[in-house]
């Protein structure tokens, strides 16, 4: 019985934390983005600086018609986001906040390959609705996103797999357990490889090629209206948390910090999550849109090699300090 | 090998994880006390079965390439049922995530309609199914012949201790200590195949002495200008 | 791509970053409007306004307009000859003066027509409607209008007197010196009824009146008003 309320407890704080950090990320996105641009951003809704524009939006696609295209597959267009969404949360499950048995929602014992993957098959929503929509334009979008899942689902495994190498395991606590602080400059490139690949696995701009809405429309999302759009729009939030999360774990230390680290580390953690999203917002609005051979070339003849480079560099470490 | 000679030695392994599974199991506990770990296993096994089998005769190809994502993603979980959490990962990462992608990717090239395809029938029925099961008997043979009375130890992995008998560090050490020669000669395949690729990929017509794509030739002010 | 430009790879990103980064920082350059009126120049076309008495129904307006928005009508009176027995004039009286602003595409080619300055840019803009027929502005809103013009911008130092107004102290000193005039003996012209002689009494009326409602406007600078109309 109190098993199952610690279980119960659990989820339904994950599922607080799925629901509430996406949009807090979206909101940031439209004020930073905003007074990036000299703009003010959402000032009426909520009263205050317009806090409440993303929950008025989504009473907004809530009230919208639901609508599949005539032509549609039409169990598959119903169901990509579902599929879109869904690994998601379960990623979110497994990342760790603080120190402990209390502060994960499920210690998984291969870590990392769990996220990965379930990160991984996120993607075939994508995929889902780009063919199910019966529209060109939706299958371009479908395309590319698999042009460049495949591309950037390799250095992004690479660099986890460095990171795991420098820890001696595969477990998300058990690395952020072994983490000390000059693992910072050494694993600083497979960093930012991890970062930058994510981005793109999440199609974040400069890596929105396959949602580039000034050429392809929306992508795969062309075709989708009301609550299943939103729920697209909120896959991709959910993440941005989940990368950011992530990185954070994986090469920030994740509950360590400086000072405070007893019983406060989840603020560390959430700090540091934090900062990497401002960052993924800097990026967008900074960077114009890389172009689909330049997405192709980034990936392979830069981050590859620069992955591949960091599991050397890892390995040799590990055999010099052992 | 086309998507659907794929979608059939993988059914055929689907079959043959269910069948190992229940003659794996069955004598030692007998059916009439099955735990609850040996139900959702002959459930799940039942399910994967079935996308399998659906995979193979359904004639929408994009149907086919996403009913393969059910069979998997129910191996993945078979895997996870024993214990072996590294496996079922691994699984789910390169079947699901990129096979199937790469399924999926080179189905949207091709003109498969949405709907059922016509011609989607080979023709190669019976010779399919007959690969298919003297596949499945071979396996599930020299499955069955090999653990014939090995028993997996599942409690192990449910107190959460670190010997259960499919957790990462049982797998890697059985790998890389006992199984180390197969594993390199296998990366040894894989680079060959990896160099075979970027040949094949990079052969140029005889007329054309400079490879290089147009976007190289571009003047840099050009470069994301978009 | 150069290599003698090209200092250290990367510095182009950085100061992308550091670009957006520092606008972030500064002061946004949005103008909460309906909260805030917009910083609008003084001549700001927003609305026509019509100086009716100005008008002489030349449709000259009318005519060039190119989205034909302007609506005139108007009728023909016969005015007794000015001096006895002298010959009946006839006048155009306006009826009806309506701009369509629905069509309207805010050219200004009306007003530089107009060779009798009826017609003038008032900066206000806040006259949506909810029913697209409220937007043709008969005479009396146009008129309305006209209140919220700005006055024109301040001669030169030293500048030659505008030509109506120059016109008008020359008829009002010349009124004033037959007043003088009339003060000592009261002459029979007089104590004549207005009605016999109107084009006297228009223009002694014209006189009086500046071309330009100035006086009544509460747009007296070339600053935009800031505050709601009535």
């Amino acid at each position: 019985m109190n098993d199952a309320l610690d279980v119960a407890l659990r989820l339904l704080v994950v599922f607080v934390a799925f629901l509430a950090l996406p949009l807090i990320v979206g909101q940031t996105e439209h004020k930073v983005m905003a007074h990036m641009q000299g703009r003010l951003g959402p000032m009426h809704a909520g009263g205050f600086h317009g806090w409440a524009q993303l929950v008025a939006d989504g009473v907004k696609f809530a009230q919208k018609e639901d609508v599949v295209p005539a032509g549609a597959d039409r169990r598959i267009f119903q169901l990509a986001p579902a599929v879109a969404l869904l690994p998601y949360l379960l990623v979110l499950l497994a990342i760790p906040v603080g120190p402990g048995e209390g502060a994960v929602g499920q210690a998984v014992d291969a870590g990392v390959f769990f996220v990965l993957a379930v990160m991984g098959v996120g993607v075939l929503g994508s995929l889902m609705a780009g063919w199910a929509s019966a529209n060109k334009f939706s299958l371009l979008g479908g395309l590319r996103t698999a042009a460049q899942l495949l591309a950037y689902e390799l250095p992004m495994l690479l660099a986890a797999a460095s990171v795991a190498m420098a820890a001696g395991t595969v477990s998300l606590p058990g690395i952020v357990d072994a983490f000390q602080w000059w693992w910072l400059p050494w694993q600083i490139v497979g960093a930012l490889v991890f970062f930058v690949a994510g981005l793109a696995e999440l199609q974040r701009p400069p890596f929105d090629m396959p949602v580039a809405d000034s050429e392809i429309i929306f992508g795969a999302y062309t075709e989708y209206t009301g609550l299943r759009f939103a729920l697209f729009l909120l896959a991709e939030y959910a993440g941005i948390v989940v990368l950011c999360g992530l990185t954070t774990v994986l090469f920030l230390g994740g509950w360590h910090g400086p000072w405070g680290a007893d019983g406060l580390g989840w603020v560390w953690t959430l700090l540091k999550t934090a900062v990497l999203a401002f960052v993924v917002i800097w990026l967008r609005v900074t960077y114009p849109r890389l172009r689909e051979d330049q997405l192709q070339k980034f990936s392979w003849t830069l981050l590859v090699p620069l992955a591949l480079a960091q599991i050397a560099l890892t390995g040799v470490v590990k055999v010099v300090i052992q | 090998m086309t998507p659907a000679a794929t979608a059939v030695l993988l059914a055929a392994q689907a079959q043959t994880h269910t069948h190992v599974q229940v003659q794996a199991q069955a004598p030692a506990q007998g059916f009439l006390s099955p735990t609850g770990v040996e139900i959702a296993f002959l459930l799940v096994g039942v399910v994967t079965f079935g996308a399998a089998v659906v995979t193979v005769t359904t004639r929408q190809l994009v149907h086919a390439a996403l009913w393969l994502v059910v069979a998997l993603g129910g191996l993945a979980v078979e895997y996870l049922l024993l214990t072996a959490e590294f496996i079922a990962w691994v699984q789910v990462l390169i079947y699901v995530g990129s096979v199937v992608v790469l399924l999926l990717f080179g189905l949207m090239l091709t003109k498969a309609p949405i709907g059922r395809s016509p011609d989607a029938d080979s023709g190669n029925r019976r010779a399919a199914l007959a690969v298919a099961v003297a596949s499945a008997a071979a396996l599930v043979w020299v499955v069955v012949d090999a653990f014939r009375t090995t028993w997996i130890d599942l409690d192990g992995a449910v107190a959460g201790a670190e010997g259960a008998r499919g957790s990462t560090q049982v797998t890697g050490e059985a790998l890389f200590r006992n199984w180390v020669l197969p594993f390199e000669a296998l990366s040894v395949l894989l680079l060959a195949a990896l160099v075979g690729a970027i040949v094949l990929s990079r052969r140029t017509s005889p007329g054309s002495d400079r490879p290089t794509p147009a976007s190289d030739r571009r003047p840099p002010s050009q470069e994301g200008a978009r | 791509m150069t290599m003698s430009r090209r200092s250290v790879p990367g510095s182009g990103l950085a100061k992308g970053l550091a670009v957006t980064l520092r606008t972030m920082t500064r002061k946004t350059v949005t103008e909460q409007y309906p909260e805030s009126q917009p910083h609008l120049p003084p001549r700001t076309r927003g609305v026509i306004g019509l100086f009716e008495e100005n008008c002489t129904v030349c449709m000259l307006c009318a005519r060039e307009c190119p989205d034909w928005c302007i609506y005139i009508d108007s009728h023909k009176e016969t005015v007794p000859p000015a001096a006895p027995g002298g010959r009946e004039r006839s006048r155009n009286v306006l009826d009806r003066f309506a701009i369509d602003f629905s069509l309207c595409m805010y050219c200004g080619i009306c007003i530089e027509v107009c060779p009798f300055d009826a017609l003038f840019w008032s900066p206000e803009f806040e006259y949506a409607e909810t029913d697209i027929r409220d937007l043709t502005h008969e005479r009396d809103k146009l008129r309305e209008w006209m209140w919220t013009v700005p006055a024109p911008p301040a001669l030169d130092a030293g500048a030659e007197e505008p030509k109506e107004v120059a016109a008008a102290r020359k008829t009002a000193d010349k009124l004033a010196a037959r007043q003088q005039t009339t003060a000592a003996e009261p002459p029979a012209r007089a104590t004549t009824p207005t009605g016999t002689v109107p084009h006297a009494d228009e223009q002694a009326r014209a006189a009086e009146r500046p071309t330009r409602p100035m006086g009544d406007s509460r747009q007296q600078t070339d600053q935009p008003r800031q505050e709601g109309r009535e």
